[in-house]
């Protein structure tokens, strides 16, 4: 990765956020935040439940603004680079609508930035060929398996040419097998794209097998307690989850978590 | 058998039930009433009050009066009909208001907070007292007081039917899932886009069953309007006027009976069929 790129793709710098200030149920949510993403970076954030972490990602997405500090995303201010469409975002709950057809929900950013139809229809359909799901096109999102849905909402995301994808916990609904198999499916849309991702996850595997880097939260008020470089190559398959390197980088992550919470057995972190 | 087949048959077997406990009762019944826990609950079943469910049915085929040219059918057919037209258009600007009502309650905080209490105290006013309240009102000015009676029950049909579908599409809009609205956030839509393909269609589920509500409420208050006001081309009307022909021609007052209850029927019909186009892209219950 070259970190010299002079236009990261997030920079987050001196980051705070307080819920609540000055009410009696206060709380620190986010301290001293600072982090860079380099454009196609791979970025997992992790860390024990309530640290803070998709609180981080709805700041980058200006989705609520911070008490200190500032977001530029694509060289702009987070809330340009909303108002922009410049990122597009996926959760756990994939959020399609159920009164719309498949192809209409990947078209729904579309809509929104004026597109016309043709242009739209073209451009649903070539992010359905993307994902792999070109024959469900009319079906209706609840026709769909959970791992289906995801990919179409992956599609939504990124339709709108969307150079920087936010997911939280896109694959905490889902089942082993199928959470491996999208994994793989989101490391190949994302090389075949470019796409910068920032992906919010509580499974140390999975943030290792996705991520160029991984960014370990600290337990409230959250912060950044460690930044483990994966460097395991871009080429990952079903072999990676099996080496010796991705072991070794699991086993440093859990033990950057750890040192977090000495003593205490980690709190909301998934070990499979 | 399909759903759809049973449903059809369903339908007549229904009314031959109704029509057999009549004659039942009928046959079993006091002639002169009855006394239960001590009170006169028991209705009498003789032909004056409980003419055969034939007689009334043919009463439906002689004419409505002695040596007139128009059949009962005739008369309450058009009656029914006239009702339906008053009915249906005051479902529909109901239902429009109810959800016109609750989109700026949903917009603007304030309104929902000064018009709710309102709202709600406006559907324990009695309805009876409306009609004639409402054309009082009218007619402070004008004379022409016969034509525009059936305006008066058109208002009064509203009044009902806008309560249940404002409170529901409330309901819907304010239900929308958290998670959608931060991703039409993030899409930087604006308020009235995220309304147009979001709220409002995610409201659909609370809106259309409230529809239901708002098409049997608006025949209500037509209805009782046509009672309390005498509009004369109304069924109400004619429950009315045939009910003071009751001890001569019992079964005359039933033939106006049907005619309320097939105006109920084919309003709960249309509004079951706008109910399915409405939820026809919304997954089917338990999916």
């Amino acid at each position: 990765m070259d970190t010299a790129v002079p236009n990261p793709a997030v920079v987050v710098s001196g980051v705070r956020k307080v819920f609540n200030r000055g009410a009696t149920n206060q709380v620190d949510a986010l301290i001293d935040i600072d982090f860079t993403v380099q454009r196609g970076e791979f970025v997992s954030l992790i860390g024990p439940s309530g640290c803070g972490k998709s609180t981080l990602l709805r700041l980058i997405a200006d989705l609520i603004e911070p008490t200190d500090g500032t977001l530029v995303v694509n060289g702009k201010p987070a809330h340009q680079a909303r108002l922009d469409q410049d990122y597009g975002i996926a959760s756990q709950h994939s959020g399609l609508f159920d009164w719309r057809t498949v192809e209409r929900n990947i078209e729904l950013p579309l809509e929104l930035k004026g597109w016309d139809k043709s242009r739209r229809r073209a451009r649903s359909a070539e992010m359905l060929a993307l994902v792999k799901l070109s024959e469900f096109a009319t079906h209706m999102p609840w026709q769909l398996s959970g791992g289906m849905q995801q990919r179409v909402a992956i599609a939504r995301a990124l339709a709108a040419h969307a150079e920087l994808l936010l997911m939280d916990e896109p694959f905490g609904a889902l089942d082993e097998m199928t959470r491996e198999h999208m994994q793989a499916e989101l490391l190949r849309i994302c090389s075949e794209t470019g796409t910068t991702v920032v992906f919010v996850t509580h499974s140390i595997p999975e943030a290792v097998y996705l991520a160029d880097r991984v960014v370990v939260m600290s337990p409230r008020p959250g912060r950044i307690t460690a930044m483990v470089d994966v460097g395991l190559g871009r080429d990952r398959s079903e072999l990676t989850r099996e080496a010796t390197e991705f072991f070794d980088r699991v086993t440093e992550v859990r033990e950057a978590l750890r040192g977090t919470h000495v003593g205490d057995p980690i709190m909301g972190v998934d070990d499979r | 058998m399909s759903a759809r087949v049973r449903k059809l048959v369903m339908f007549p077997v229904a009314f031959a039930f109704v029509a057999a406990a009549w004659e039942g009762y009928k046959a079993i019944g006091p002639a002169n009433g009855g006394r239960l826990l001590g009170m006169r609950l028991l209705p009498r079943t003789n032909s004056r009050t409980m003419p055969h469910v034939w007689e009334m049915v043919s009463r439906l085929g002689r004419p409505e009066v002695r040596g007139g040219k128009q059949t009962i059918l005739s008369v309450v057919t058009a009656a029914t009909w006239y009702s339906f037209r008053v009915a249906f258009t005051a479902f529909v600007i109901g239902a429009v208001l109810g959800v016109a009502v609750a989109v700026l309650m949903a917009r603007f905080r304030l309104v929902e907070r000064g018009l709710m209490p309102y709202l709600i105290m406006s559907q324990t006013v009695p309805i009876i007292v409306l009609g004639p309240l409402i054309i009082g009102l009218m007619a402070y000015g004008s004379r022409d007081l016969v034509s525009k009676t059936w305006i008066a029950a058109t208002l009064l049909g509203v009044f009902l039917a806008f309560f249940p579908v404002a409170v529901a599409t409330l309901r819907g809009l304010q239900s929308t899932p958290p998670a959608s609205m931060e991703l039409m956030d993030s899409l930087a839509s604006p308020w009235w886009r995220t309304l147009s393909k979001l709220r409002f269609p995610a409201a659909v589920p609370f809106i259309a069953p409230s529809l239901r509500i708002a098409g049997a409420s608006a025949v209500v208050g037509v209805v009782v309007a046509e009672i309390s006001l005498g509009i004369r081309a109304g069924v109400g009307r004619l429950i009315l006027s045939y009910g003071q022909e009751a001890t001569s021609d019992p079964p005359k007052l039933y033939t106006a009976v049907f005619g309320a209850a097939a105006l109920g029927l084919v309003m709960a019909l249309v509004v079951a069929v706008i109910d399915r186009q409405m939820m026809r892209r919304h997954p089917p219950e338990g999916v």
